[in-house]
């Protein structure tokens, strides 16, 4: 089918102005987060699981792919569409269908926004759990796909643990439903299982989520070091002390100067590193273990621990963390955030060697990361106007990620593959383990419509894929 | 002796992969297989497909086969016991599949972690069994099911093919979540040879108190009236009158009981005193309370054993059914249960992790044999989407085909082309 005419049908399903397909409007559509770029041949703006299926049909009797989007806050490129793919946008799929308080749960469309979801369930007492740091704009559609962390996932796990139950659309525009409201369903785990498949199996249209209920009591400490070998030792004498904050976040101390310069969070211009700490739970639970939490720290040398004293301080300290990314913009024209993992009790010697690749490769990195489950987020400071630099800075961060897996962990604890780390698989992967992904994917979406050329290693999605993948069968206008 | 027709050169050739100690045979059963590592379950896997065999992994004699059929070889897991990394400053384990649960809790235990299942018979069920079945006790209130601290697992496909999901550290969202898809897929997609997990420290202090109600709409309302208190206990258990007296006679009562297991200081478990108030009937510490946990425990386990026995009796016997629903339906779910029908099925008794929607009820039904699945499809069309049934303790998943069969065939097509593993019947 000629593009055009692919226009024209997206258009017939899903209204006159729910399609984008001029260069300047698609151009919005060509980044998420991270450092890759390509512009998509068309927008479209499903807004419902029919209009999802129908597009789906289209696509596989076309043969062009499709790459789902919430709101491109991914640092993986996993939203990014190959050349010739058309962006399902989700925008307008943002709405919360229902809230069981009973039941603690909710059934939400996949635009909704993280923090929305909260917000609209506080009242009741009750609030959505995994928490990325781009909450104010990520969309629950998005956490489903790249099954999205957050600093308090250290104590209530990640997307995955609070999702029950999808509305799925497969790559041929058949819906299924996996799993409900009820904490089992009967049959395979399908539901667990496309969490996290970063839109390669289905395209999900509802999804319900599990809902917690707010602490009675919340404690956020501040640990100063003066170094970040103490900060990181302090990691894990918290653990080994039988406490398991709700998060436990480390800034270095050239990362929070700047998170402090764009913030002014709090945080002290003259320290090594910080741990910011939280407790939450019962009164007199978090009492206790602020107290022994406090012990821990000064025994690690701490230089002083101090805690939030109100919810306006708290909000401060969290808006320093979850900022800093930003912050970071008011030193280099870009960075670019890596996702590795390591066993916790190897974060000081992690933090070393980013210490020695950044000397090895001359860039910048500052380290801002969730220390209490071993998940860095070194951030390389460079320019994006020099691909050189750009090349050096992927070396480095490939480096980094190589040592991970060396140390026992892995490359990625939160962001997804996507297209950044694909290449890097075969770290963690044998061939086998890949072959045995790689047949799952076929059996759900063996031509490769859906969101083509991401989390497999280009060579054997090559070889092992015939669909739009490996053949782009269409030209657009457009591009 | 000959076992299950199957040729000599197939026993031979077993004998040749494991060890001719390691080949047991039983008159008219399946071949007892027991493979010592991943390498060794692939190579049996490759002789199951080149010869068509029909083959089942089992743990501890509890032979998981959805079918009901009889297998040809039965891969017996017990001697995959390989503690493959320890990190206890980490909270991460990861052990061979054949290892006991009492074994692995007995391990972490030593350095005061936790490992968080507590299914029944934790010295007979072993970690492949824990996971294939998805099974859990009390503790699945507080920490979650295995499913939320499973953070790795190696396998080999029934395709014969050696491969791992996940890794050895709490967080790692690189490629497919394979752990999701095994867990609780009753050994019907792979062989798991190990596992890792994530560990939690161990509370030092816990103490049980014990509330009772008349009925069980009184018992729902005061755990709901729980569930939304502050308090986080680490299991919340409901056991009926009729499952005290199955469970332990000296323990029988009219009363409906929720015992909340709490952990923390003296403070702590004042804060839990005053807020549950005067339904709090007694409390328990020590050796009272691991005694009361383990029977709740191995209540399953206890009532599949009553039902094997009740079977070879005529007339009426015991059925155990675990549900899932939605919490908000437990209560339903009991009324409907024990309502005797037009047949005379009558509900002996029900405990469950009523805070997340679990119920395992006992059922004293007619002797015909296709009676259960009357009652499960009964409960299937009143619950739909939002109920999941398991018969006779974990043994015998989806007694009638789940609703994403399609899908399920698709994933089994994948993993097990030859279709060699269990549950050939049911795809």
């Amino acid at each position: 089918m000629h593009f055009p005419r692919v226009v024209d049908q997206l258009r017939k399903i899903a209204g006159r102005d729910a399609v984008l397909d001029r260069p300047e409007d698609l151009m919005l559509y060509e980044y998420d987060a991270g450092v890759r770029k390509c512009t998509p041949a068309a927008v479209v703006f499903p807004q419902n699981t029919q209009h999802v299926s129908a597009i789906l049909r289209l696509a596989s009797a076309a043969g062009f792919p499709v790459v789902a989007r919430g709101a491109g806050t991914g640092l993986s490129g996993g939203a990014i569409a190959p050349k010739g793919g058309v962006v399902l946008a989700f925008a307008r799929m943002n709405r919360i269908l229902e809230v069981d308080a009973g039941n603690m749960r909710a059934v939400v469309q996949p635009g909704v926004v993280n923090q929305q979801l909260s917000d609209c369930v506080a009242h009741l007492g009750l609030y959505f759990a995994p928490d990325p740091s781009s909450q104010k704009a990520c969309t629950i559609g998005g956490n489903v796909a790249e099954n999205s962390g957050g600093p308090h996932t250290l104590a209530y796990g990640v997307t995955v643990n609070h999702v029950s139950g999808l509305t799925v659309v497969m790559p041929a525009g058949e819906v299924v439903r996996f799993g409900g409201k009820g904490a089992e369903s009967d049959g395979f785990d399908l539901t667990g299982f496309f969490v996290g498949s970063e839109g390669t199996l289905g395209v999900v249209t509802e999804i319900t989520v599990r809902l917690l209920r707010r602490p009675e009591r919340i404690a956020t400490l501040l640990a100063i070091f003066e170094t970040v070998d103490d900060g990181a030792r302090t990691v894990s004498a918290i653990t080994a002390a039988g406490i398991t904050p709700a998060a436990l976040e480390m800034l270095d101390g050239w990362t929070l100067r700047a998170v402090e310069a764009a913030c002014q969070a709090g945080y002290p211009l003259d320290a090594g590193a910080v741990l910011l700490i939280e407790l939450e739970g019962l009164t007199e639970q978090v009492e206790e273990q602020a107290e022994a939490v406090r012990k821990v720290a000064l025994e690690q040398k701490a230089r002083e621990v101090r805690r939030a004293k109100d919810e306006i301080e708290r909000g401060l300290l969290w808006k320093g963390r979850k900022n800093a990314f930003a912050a970071l913009g008011r030193l280099a024209p870009s960075y670019y955030s890596q996702d590795g993992v390591v066993p916790r009790t190897k974060i000081p010697a992690a933090l070393q060697f980013i210490g020695l690749v950044g000397k090895k490769y001359g860039l910048r990195i500052g380290n801002i990361f969730h220390a209490g489950d071993g998940n860095l987020h070194p951030l390389i400071l460079f320019d994006p106007r020099n691909p050189a630099q750009l090349e050096l800075v992927q070396a480095a961060g490939a480096e980094i990620l190589e040592w991970c897996v060396s140390a026992g962990g892995s490359i990625t604890g939160e962001h997804g593959i996507g297209l950044e780390k694909r290449d890097l698989m075969p770290l963690l992967f044998t061939d086998d383990d890949l072959d045995v992904m790689l047949s799952l994917h076929n059996a759900f979406n063996a031509a490769g419509t859906l969101n083509p050329g991401k989390l497999f290693p280009t060579a054997r999605m090559c070889r092992e894929t015939t669909g739009p993948s490996a053949n782009p069968v269409l030209s657009s206008e457009g591009m | 002796m000959k076992a299950a027709g199957l040729s000599l050169d197939v026993r031979r050739e077993l004998c040749v992969i494991c060890g001719e100690e390691q080949v047991r045979e039983r008159d008219g059963g399946p071949i007892v297989v027991l493979p010592a590592s991943a390498e060794e379950v692939a190579a049996v896997l490759r002789l199951a497909n080149e010869c068509r065999l029909r083959l089942s992994p089992a743990g501890s004699d509890t032979a998981i086969n959805p079918s009901g059929k009889q297998p040809d070889v039965v891969l017996n897991t017990t001697r995959l016991t390989e503690v493959e990394h320890y990190d206890h400053a980490d909270l991460t384990v990861g052990i061979g599949a054949g290892t006991t649960v009492a074994r692995l809790q007995a391990l972490v235990g030593a350095e005061h972690l936790l490992f968080a299942a507590d299914p029944a018979l934790p010295d007979r069920c072993t970690v492949g069994g824990l996971l294939a079945t998805a099974s859990h006790g009390p503790l699945r209130h507080g920490y979650g099911g295995v499913r939320d601290y499973c953070i790795g697992i190696r396998f080999v496909t029934g395709g014969a093919r050696r491969a791992k999901g996940g890794g050895r550290v709490v967080k790692n969202v690189a490629g497919y979540d394979l752990m999701k898809l095994l867990i609780g897929s009753y050994g019907t997609l792979a062989v798991i040879t190990s596992a890792s997990f994530k560990l939690f420290p161990a509370p030092r202090e816990t103490k049980t108190f014990l509330t009772e109600f008349s009925g069980a709409a009184e018992a729902l309302r005061f755990r709901d009236q729980l569930m939304r208190s502050p308090l986080s206990p680490m299991c919340l258990e409901l056991v009926s009158p009729g499952a005290r007296k199955l469970m332990r006679p000296e323990m029988a009562g009219d009363a409906w009981v929720i015992g909340v297991r709490a952990a923390g200081s003296d403070a702590v478990q004042a804060r839990y005193r005053k807020e549950l108030g005067s339904a709090v009937t007694r409390e328990l510490e020590g050796d009272k309370e691991r005694i009361m946990w383990r029977a709740i425990e191995d209540f399953p386990a206890a009532c599949g054993q009553m039902s094997k026995d009740e079977r070879r009796k005529e007339g009426a016997r015991n059925v155990c059914i675990q549900i899932s629903v939605p919490p908000s339906d437990v209560l339903r779910i009991i009324n409907l249960l024990n309502t005797p029908d037009d047949r005379k099925n009558v509900s002996v008794g029900f405990i469950g992790r009523v805070g997340v929607g679990h119920v395992l009820a006992v059922i004293q039904i007619s002797s015909e044999e296709r009676e259960p699945l009357r009652l499960v499809d009964n409960l299937r069309r009143e619950f739909k989407d939002n109920l999941s049934v398991k018969l006779d303790s974990a043994s015998k998943p989806w007694p009638i085909p789940p609703a994403n069969l399609t899908a399920m065939r698709a994933v089994k097509q994948a993993l097990d082309p030859g279709n060699v593993l269990c549950g050939r019947e049911i795809f």
